[in-house]
């Protein structure tokens, strides 16, 4: 009798329901199965336990792509939503078609597609007369081949990864920018506050919950980086990473082995070792914003 | 009774003349996907493709055919999933690279029999390296050698006459080749792109100074056929280029836009270059294509490569087997040849009295002689990433000094060992 009474709602969140399973439950559930096994997508899959873990986290590959990405993230999380803070300000500052113009021309790179950024970007990088190298040249600096020098390859990825993001990150910084009460800097103006404690004092406490947002996604986002890499080092499925891997990241390494190495149980290793990864960061992000929240 | 009688018969009359018309037309229904390369797909090559499948078309009615062009991992990504999901193309292009992968997939059906049963006169078209190549082990065929190319040397002639360079003969050693490019720096331009930058470039650059019995895999003993003297003497090669070359990989746009304003004096790469320095000769660019010298005068280094056809096994695999048979026949390559004076596997076609004189392709066919493969033997098994990484990371930092040439010849190989033991 209550299923029968209940069965309207039932049938209102069935579709979400199945769609959730078939492209969400499903994939994950046939992931978690293949990656305890040998497949290469066609044949019989062969069951190996955890062969395949063991594999990934015992290859050097990982280890260097675990290594990119930890220094990667590190910085680029950080500086990119500082940037995009120091852009929300200054836009912020402007008003009328100045605020229009400098929003959109900051989000423009986020609309560029990625081959085009790529492309822009490995212009200004050409060694001997790439722009930044003329720039560079202007100040009697020798040429740098940004992406094919080990120590400034991670560095060049960066400053585009920085370039496009900030845009996005500006925009939502922004818009939690507009939501603060004039009053509250009134008030500070009042205390006495200058520009900088006001920012410190009332404009970041006020931003948190959207600076949570922007730094979870940025963690989350900076952990999946794939295109960007890919292109810059001129990739494909059986070349990837640029020199000494300096650009090698563990979702190019899981699509290498996918779909270079036809090695697709280790692959969905792969993908579950990334997700645990990516669950367990943004778990600790819930969790110190908890601990920080007032009771 | 008499009306229901009546009925039924008619229903069954309609039911045996449905089925009479729909039988015969069912087993000529049928719709082949051919995937190509996405510059197959575009302009006038798309133009030359429609036209065969017309042509297909006209002698096989009833016959549907769609061509989608993808990018390079498009191709191989959609071949690779199209075989687990079980939605291949029917009739494919690929790189004889991948082939081993593809195979490992059951994504190219063997297609020996079929191969077997078709005439002398049109077996006999293909180049024979090119054929082999499909060919892994007796009894099987995996594909049908179809586009491909040869290293070409590319001279920027403004360049080198500026550096008072004699154009008339190309350097006939590296010796010659590497004196040129030093007179050229001094005369302020760049000799050559960084040719530690791209496999393929390295590869080339190997076939300078070795030969097929000591480049590629071993897949018995999964070990490199590298010889550590030969890398040697190419990793000197590339220390003694590192003063004359521009720091852009062959493939960079950069490197095109160096050659096509006067400041690069060679390009060593594919004939895929030549219409972007042909529309540039338009305005003024003045260019040539000789073959890469080598170590040993009257040899030459370079690489060949070749795109093949693939078929996918299935229900379509007969039709589809002479559609690719059809496309890849002498008549249809000659006509490819013409229109975009590109080499191709068929050694009728490039025979032909209409193809053979067309400068692109005699210089071509005169490369793929004495060029390498570039990761030798295919489809046998795949080769990992990190073997062709090795290469590019030792080539490079041997340039870069962080190596001597032998120490970098052997470390490169100790890695290469350690990598293809999996």
């Amino acid at each position: 009798m209550p299923a029968r009474r209940h069965l309207p709602h039932y049938l209102m969140v069935a579709p979400f329901v199945i769609l959730f399973a078939v492209f969400f439950l499903y994939p994950i559930g046939s992931g978690l199965f293949y990656s305890f096994h040998d497949w290469n997508a066609v044949k019989p899959a062969t069951f190996v336990g955890f062969d395949n873990y063991a594999r990934i986290l015992s290859s050097r590959d990982f280890e260097r792509a675990m290594w990119n990405l930890g220094t990667y993230i590190i910085i680029t999380v950080p500086l990119g939503i500082l940037v995009a803070f120091g852009l929300a300000l200054l836009v912020d500052s402007f008003t009328g078609a100045w605020g229009a113009f400098f929003r959109g021309a900051y989000f423009l790179p986020v609309v560029l597609p990625a081959f085009l950024a790529a492309t822009i970007w490995r212009w200004i990088y050409t060694p001997n007369f790439g722009l930044l190298n003329m720039i560079l040249g202007w100040f009697g600096i020798e040429s740098i081949n940004f992406l094919n020098d080990t120590s400034t390859m991670l560095y060049s990825l960066i400053a585009v990864d920085i370039w496009i993001s900030a845009g996005f990150n500006m925009v939502i910084i922004l818009a939690g920018l507009k939501n603060i009460p004039s009053e509250l800097y009134e008030a500070a103006r009042l205390d006495g506050a200058n520009k900088l404690q006001q920012v410190v004092y009332v404009t970041i406490p006020m931003l948190g919950p959207v600076l949570f947002f922007v730094i979870t996604y940025g963690l989350i986002s900076a952990m999946q980086v794939f295109d960007k890499p890919w292109l810059l080092t001129g990739s494909s499925f059986t070349s990837y990473g640029g020199r000494r891997n300096a650009l090698l990241f563990p979702v190019m390494d899981m699509m290498g082995r996918a779909f270079g190495a036809v090695k697709f149980g280790e692959a969905a290793a792969y993908g579950f070792l990334l997700t645990i990864a990516i669950v367990f960061v943004t778990a600790l992000m819930f969790l110190v914003r908890n601990l920080r929240a007032p009771r | 009774m008499k009306t229901s009688t009546r009925l039924q018969s008619g229903v069954a009359a309609l039911a045996l003349i449905a089925a009479g018309v729909a039988t015969p037309a069912l087993a000529q229904d049928v719709t082949l996907e051919y995937w190509v390369y996405s510059d197959f797909a575009q302009g006038d090559a798309l133009a030359l493709q429609q036209e065969f499948i017309s042509e297909f078309i006209a002698e096989h009615p009833g016959v549907t055919i769609n061509i989608t062009g993808k990018g390079d991992d498009d191709l191989t990504a959609g071949q690779v999933a199209g075989a687990a999901s079980g939605t291949l193309p029917d009739v494919f292009m690929n790189a004889a690279g991948v082939g081993a992968q593809l195979v490992s997939v059951g994504a190219l059906s063997n297609l020996y029999d079929q191969w077997m049963a078709m005439p002398e006169e049109y077996r006999a078209q293909f180049d024979e390296d090119a054929l082999n190549i499909c060919m892994p082990n007796p009894g099987e065929l995996y594909c049908l050698p179809y586009t491909g190319f040869g290293s070409l040397l590319f001279r920027n002639l403004t360049v080198l006459e500026k550096a008072g360079i004699d154009t008339t003969t190309p350097p006939a050693t590296w010796d010659e080749w590497l004196d040129q490019m030093k007179t050229i720096k001094e005369a302020g331009f760049y000799g050559i792109p960084d040719q530690t930058l791209v496999f393929n470039s390295i590869a080339a650059t190997y076939a300078m100074a070795g030969d097929e019995s000591n480049w590629g895999i071993d897949w018995e003993t999964r070990t490199t056929k590298i010889d550590p003297e030969v890398m040697t003497k190419v990793l000197q090669m590339f220390v003694d280029m590192v003063p004359v070359n521009s720091g852009t990989s062959r493939n960079d746009q950069a490197t095109k836009d160096l050659f096509i304003s006067n400041q690069l004096a060679y390009h060593a790469i594919g004939p895929w270059v030549d219409p972007t320095y042909r529309q540039a000769a338009e305005n003024g660019l003045d260019y040539d294509y000789v073959l890469l010298p080598s170590v040993r005068e009257g040899d030459h280094g370079g690489i060949k490569s070749y795109e093949i056809i693939g078929v996918a096994p299935g229900d379509n695999q007969e039709i589809a087997f002479e559609f690719a048979a059809f496309i890849t026949e002498k008549q249809q390559m000659v006509r490819w040849a013409k229109l975009l004076s590109r080499y191709n596997a068929n050694a009728a076609a490039m025979a032909d009295p209409e193809v053979a004189d067309l400068p692109l392709i005699a210089r071509s066919v005169e490369s793929v002689k004495y060029a390498l493969q570039t990761h030798p033997p295919y489809f046998v098994d795949t080769v990992p990433n990190c073997y062709l990484s090795t290469i590019i990371d030792f080539a490079s930092a041997t340039a870069d000094g962080e190596y001597t040439p032998e120490e970098g010849a052997k470390e490169m190989i100790d890695e290469l060992n350690y990598c293809l033991e999996g």
